[in-house]
């Protein structure tokens, strides 16, 4: 699923997770915060880079991952880009439309744009450090630790194993309807769709009864406590932290200098 | 019902056989790191009551009825496995259902909230859809926006006796519509000129929000041949 079995193959694997945690998430605070493209640029190349160094993955798979939001990113930049310009506006370049409207782009937005750009690129890939490297059980046990609400959690837990359960009964279906042609045709694809997904629903309700019964019998009272796999506890990763977040100052003070 | 039921199917035929369904409806996300942090944390701010209150009706609901819990995490899953789920369309492209209708009509309001809560932190995670930084204005339009108003519209059109494929189909495709009018709202406050990205969404998310109407419709109907008594249990009709 996604990024998930990347991070069981990590080498960051048995670390703690919550040093992880901090790693993924102040790099990434820091770069939202910073307002910034060469901190984004800075961010998105040291967490890149720590994927592949310090978690083991390949340089391609980080690549790979990195493109997903990409589809989102360009549409939402080019609307910050291209906008429509007062009549005596400058502007770098600038397009009449329909003899009425000015729509253009100016120096400022082509900045913002990029601005955007880089930022969430360095965002995303300080994300992608913990979800390529800490599988979501760890996840939840670290926030369990954090105070998060018991009952948030473990409807975490419940719903992350469920997913595996229903993809595998939806993928089932899928291939049976396409086995006899199912998906032919717009309408009768609509048809299957609806059937596939009343009937995942149906399914879903009633392997959930199946496993509340289950969990009745083995003694069930309303708290599922799971044991933590035993972990190196990973306190270097914080000298690590350390490092990133002063190479993203560095970044955001060179930049202020070179802009003046 | 039976000749409604083939109409809604032929109109669903017809709108994606004009191949607009392009975009994927992950399209609705707002990437990580795309919002500035006043929005991203304000947004965050907005949702902390609505989801404080999904937590507390979730707990009562827990409380007096224990399997409760195992059956919302189940759910929480379906939609999470919905929102994968490829409908394919004439270009080769896919698009996504949301289940923000399904899951407001199914479990109501508040609970779908804090199971969309968890739902789009797992899609940010596993899947890079949304992200962490933008898991606040995420959940405030597909969370809580859309679910209160398809729950609303659903309530509205069954007190006014209307066929229950219209309120069905009515509240799915409103509740798509109003999640994305949010996004673009969003979008738009901060970056400026809102209409350039209602019209960048409206072209593609007209028709997806019909599309979902239809397939919910159709869920539904096979839903109450199958499930009348997981319906009532969970008190819809």
């Amino acid at each position: 699923m996604g990024t998930d079995r990347y991070a069981y193959a990590s080498r960051l694997r048995r670390v703690d997770a919550i040093p992880k945690l901090w790693l993924s998430l102040i790099p990434l605070l820091l770069c939202v915060c910073c307002d910034s493209a060469a901190v984004g640029v800075a961010t998105l190349l040291l967490m890149g880079g720590l994927n592949v160094w310090l978690g083991g993955q390949g340089l391609r798979t980080v690549l790979r991952f990195l493109k997903v939001p990409l589809a989102f990113l360009a549409v939402g930049c080019l609307t910050i880009l291209v906008r429509p310009l007062s009549p005596e506006e400058g502007a770098l370049w600038a397009v009449e439309l329909l003899g009425r409207f000015r729509w253009g782009i100016t120096a400022e937005y082509r900045d913002l744009s990029l601005m955007v750009l880089c930022k969430a690129m360095g965002a995303v890939s300080a994300m992608y450090f913990l979800s390529l490297n800490t599988p979501v059980t760890d996840v939840t046990l670290a926030l369990e630790r954090l105070r998060v609400p018991k009952l948030l959690v473990e409807l975490m837990e419940l719903i992350y194993r469920f997913i595996f359960v229903l993809t595998d009964t939806a993928g089932r279906i899928r291939v049976a309807q396409e086995s006899r042609l199912g998906y032919q045709g717009w309408r009768r694809s609509l048809e299957s769709m609806g059937t596939l997904v009343s009937m995942l629903f149906l399914r879903a309700w009633r392997q959930g009864e199946r496993s509340f019964t289950a969990l009745e019998s083995r003694g069930y009272k309303g708290r599922l406590d799971t044991l933590p796999a035993d972990a190196v506890p990973g306190k270097w990763l914080y000298a690590v932290l350390a490092g990133v977040s002063a190479a993203q100052l560095g970044a955001l003070a060179l930049e202020r200098s070179l802009l003046g | 019902m039976k000749r409604l039921d083939s109409c809604v199917r032929l109109a669903a035929a017809l709108c994606m056989a004009l191949g607009v369904l392009t975009v994927s409806a992950s399209a609705m996300h707002i990437a990580e790191g795309y919002l500035p942090r006043p929005w991203a944390f304000g947004w965050m701010a907005v949702c902390v009551p609505f989801v404080a209150a999904g937590m507390r009706s979730i707990q009562k609901r827990v409380r007096d009825y224990p399997r409760a819990k195992v059956l919302l995490a189940m759910c929480g899953a379906f939609a999470f496995v919905l929102s994968a789920l490829k409908l394919p369309s004439a270009t080769g492209s896919c698009s996504h259902p949301t289940g923000v209708g399904l899951g407001a009509i199914l479990f109501g309001p508040t609970a779908t909230t804090v199971l969309g809560l968890i739902v789009l932190l797992f899609q940010a995670l596993l899947l890079a859809h949304g992200g962490i930084t933008t898991l606040g204005a995420n959940v405030f339009s597909m969370a809580i926006v859309g679910p209160f108003v398809s729950w609303g519209v659903y309530l509205l059109l069954k007190k006014l006796k209307a066929r229950p494929a219209v309120a069905v189909f009515c509240a799915a495709a409103l509740g798509d519509l109003v999640t994305y009018v949010t996004t673009s709202v969003q979008l738009g406050v901060v970056y400026g000129n809102i209409g350039e990205y209602l019209t960048i969404f409206a072209v593609t998310q007209l028709p997806l929000a019909v599309a979902e109407g239809l397939l919910t419709v159709v869920v539904f109907n096979v839903l109450e041949k199958y499930a009348r008594d997981e319906l009532l249990e969970l008190s819809v009709l």
